[in-house]
């Protein structure tokens, strides 16, 4: 567990520092209402190190950085003229096709220096997990900067994002303001993405930010909350990459997407009045009662047409259960349904216990000769036929138990869920439904009178 | 005037073969001498599992005289590539396409479909089997039919530029297991499983892999693990391919204090490797050279 502790301080104190920057920036990027920005601009920097590697700079030159740095630059300039051009398509249109073309070029890029292959994956990637100290340290040093830079400018910058003339300011320095913007943006995002990858530090800038955003107008409670939830959100990932074996950088976008159903759950259940509270929770459990009863209704239905198909839910709910399609078959079927299950395994097994002695005897022993090896891999090439063998026999019997379970299971659960379903929508629309009584009664009285 | 243009047809017509890796177009170049010109379709030092075909590797393929593909689902774009141009001689079993699989002594037979997650298939049986210098043997075979067969007037200088090849490589082979011999049974964790074959032939002992999918980042709890299971097996070097993510395979070998060693697995993926011989000449010089700096 201490190994685990040890691997896990650098990348969480990666992430805290990427959550203070990125949840700031994220509350610009959903005034400015250009939530891919971040993209954009991070392959732009990426285009900038393919060009430079392609040119016989490594990525982590300074050359390499003094490229990405330019592209960056030209990223920045681009969607701060796009701004006044949006004024009948949105920005988010052109933020768009920056990216794309960005990512185009970069392929292109790499099409004539393959080596810069590596850089690009590792964007798409992201390595957060192996970070080092020296990167932690230097993210701080430069994030403090900016946020510094930022906090000077905090008046004009809050302004010019939100809205794209503000009163007082003359076009110039709307320009001029916009550029110091994205390209400190771009900055940020071009160092926190070859840690992070664009998937996560697309994450940590708009779901803590939006999270804030829907508990408050605040700027400071909005960061204060985003902080708050972004940290736990990473933690909660990274606790989740560990314990249950997931790529890290994943793992913390998925918690950060469950920290924002919560957070929607709150805001309705939690921090709405009495009444309102009580309304809301109806409509959450009558809409999961729903999902629940289409769900199995149309697994039913679905068996029904195709019992030899896949049925993922069914096969969830034996898996759950216990109860397989064994049930269903005849003694001596079912006695073929388990030979053929044991026999696959014993077949793997072997395949695996050769595996272990040609491994073993790469190195300890006398080599094996090559007609040994070709022997061996016959073996395993005839045992996995058979596997395979087994696994159709069982394939088949699982089909025809399926086939007799079709009507068995298939018309009563697509009963029951069909009566809980009408049960709902009495129970949502009974008012509207008496209310157009009602209403329907009203008008034949009036056309009587 | 006639005997003239008849003598300079052969060098003017010079075959074209076409191979999938520079690998394999390494070892045709060597066995066609100047009676061929190749041309690999994955370029020198790309990622062959991420390879996405051009335009132009169909015409490369028409004007084919011979394919020669590694097979064993390595190369599986090519089958499609090759439905459009719609030459039959080039599609599976066509008289002029060659696997360079057939016959090798296959690593790894797995039961799993052709092509696994994320396309780089280690299915059917390990693909990289041309890391073992002896498996150039049974593959030149395999080139030299395919050549004599389409050029059947070239047969003597065809077969003596094999036997040429095979002496160069027994000199060599001999060379390059002498050098790894002192590290014999060496335990070795690999970024990619890419040196089955390599290790079998050196007698190196590569106990597992940072990588645990194609394009999958490690977990967390695998590093853990790869890095207890290391410091308990005493593992003495980390493998790298280029063109994959370097930080988890510095990480792991920085926690396990040994080198990172990057390797080439295919001619002209590193500088220095421009041939099938320099190849395993700079592998085996800097492997050598990795592990010997630790054990004096
Ligand atoms: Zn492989």
């Amino acid at each position: 567990m201490s190994d685990a502790l040890a691997l896990l301080v650098l990348p969480f104190a990666a992430s805290v520092v990427f959550v203070l920057m990125h949840a700031y920036l994220g509350v610009h990027v959903l005034r400015r209402k250009i939530v891919f920005a971040d993209l954009a601009l991070a392959q732009l920097s990426a285009l900038g190190a393919t060009v430079a590697f392609a040119n016989g700079y490594p990525a982590a030159s300074a050359a390499g950085f003094g490229y990405a740095l330019l592209f960056t630059a030209i990223g920045a300039a681009l969607l701060t003229l796009t701004r006044s051009l949006a004024r009948v398509v949105s920005q988010e249109a052109f933020v768009g096709i920056v990216y794309v073309v960005a990512t185009a070029a970069t392929i292109l890029v790499v099409d004539r220096s393959p080596q810069g292959a590596e850089h690009v994956k590792k964007i798409l990637v992201g390595s957060i997990l192996t970070v080092e100290p020296m990167d932690v340290a230097k993210f701080a040093a430069l994030y403090a900067v900016v946020g510094f830079l930022h906090w000077l400018a905090r008046r004009p910058l809050l302004a010019v994002s939100g809205e794209a003339s503000p009163a007082g300011r003359t076009q110039v320095a709307v320009w001029t303001w916009d550029f110091a913007f994205f390209m400190s943006f771009g900055v940020v995002v071009t160092s926190s993405v070859t840690t992070a990858g664009v998937l996560l530090v697309f994450s940590l800038l708009i779901v803590p930010a939006v999270i804030g955003s829907i508990f408050s107008g605040k700027l400071p409670v909005v960061l204060l909350i985003a902080w708050g939830v972004g940290i736990a959100g990473c933690a909660t990932g990274l606790a989740g990459s560990y314990a249950l074996d997931l790529p890290t950088g994943a793992a913390m976008v998925t918690a950060l997407a469950g920290f924002l159903v919560l957070a929607g759950l709150a805001k309705v259940l939690l921090f709405v009045g009495s009444e309102r509270r009580q309304a809301n929770l109806r409509v959450a459990v009558q809409a999961m009662l729903a999902v629940v009863f289409l769900a199995v209704l149309s697994s039913c239905v679905w068996l029904m047409i195709n019992p030899t198909g896949d049925q993922p839910l069914l096969a969830l709910v034996e898996r759950a259960t216990g109860i397989g399609p064994a049930q269903f078959l005849r003694p001596s079927e079912r006695d073929a349904f388990e030979n053929a299950a044991r026999d696959s395994m014993r077949f793997q097994e072997e395949v695996d216990r050769l595996d272990a002695l040609e491994k073993a005897a790469r190195y300890q022993g006398t080599p094996l000769p090559d007609d040994e090896i070709r022997r061996i891999a016959s073996y395993q090439q005839s045992f996995n036929e058979m596997t395979r063998g087994e696994r159709f026999v069982q394939d088949v019997l699982q089909g025809k138990a399926r086939t007799r379970e079709r009507w068995i299971i298939g018309v009563p659960g697509a009963f029951i869920a069909l009566l809980g379903l009408l049960w709902l929508a009495r129970r949502v629309w009974p008012s509207r439904l008496s209310g157009r009584n009602k209403d329907g009664v009203a008008a034949r009285d009036s056309v009587v009178t | 005037m006639v005997a003239t243009a008849l003598a300079a047809a052969p060098a003017l017509a010079a075959m074209r073969v076409v191979a999938t890796t520079t690998d394999l177009a390494a070892l045709v170049a060597v066995i066609g001498g100047d009676l061929v010109t190749v041309e690999s379709i994955v370029p020198a030092g790309a990622d062959p599992e991420a390879f996405e075909p051009r335009p132009g590797d169909l015409g490369k393929l028409r004007r084919a005289g011979l394919l020669v593909r590694v097979g064993l689902g390595y190369d599986y774009w090519l089958d499609a590539l090759v439905n459009q141009t719609g030459e039959q001689r080039l599609m599976r079993g066509g008289e002029a396409t060659l696997d360079a699989s057939a016959g090798i002594p296959l690593l790894e037979i797995r039961g799993q479909s052709i092509i696994n997650e994320g396309g780089h298939a280690h299915g059917m049986a390990n693909p990289h089997y041309w890391l073992d210098p002896e498996n150039a043997i049974i593959v030149t075979a395999g080139i030299a039919e395919a050549l004599v067969r389409i050029a059947p007037g070239h047969r003597d200088r065809i077969l003596a530029n094999r036997e040429g090849f095979l002496s160069q490589l027994e000199t060599r082979r001999t060379l390059w297991s002498r050098t790894l011999a002192p590290f014999a049974g060496t335990k070795l964790i690999a970024y990619h499983n890419s040196w089955p074959y390599f290790a079998r032939r050196f007698r190196l002992n590569v106990i597992a892999f940072i990588e645990p999918k194609t394009g999958v980042a490690p977990s967390p709890a695998h590093l853990v693990q790869l890095i207890s299971e290391g410091r308990r097996a005493q593992v003495r070097a980390i493998l790298h391919e280029p063109f994959d993510p370097e930080d988890a395979s510095r990480f792991v070998a920085q926690k396990l204090g040994v080198p990172l060693v990057r390797l080439a697995i295919s001619v002209g993926s590193l500088e220095g490797t421009n041939d099938y011989l320099a190849l395993f000449d700079y592998n085996v010089a800097t492997l050598a050279k990795a592990l010997g700096a630790r054990s004096p």
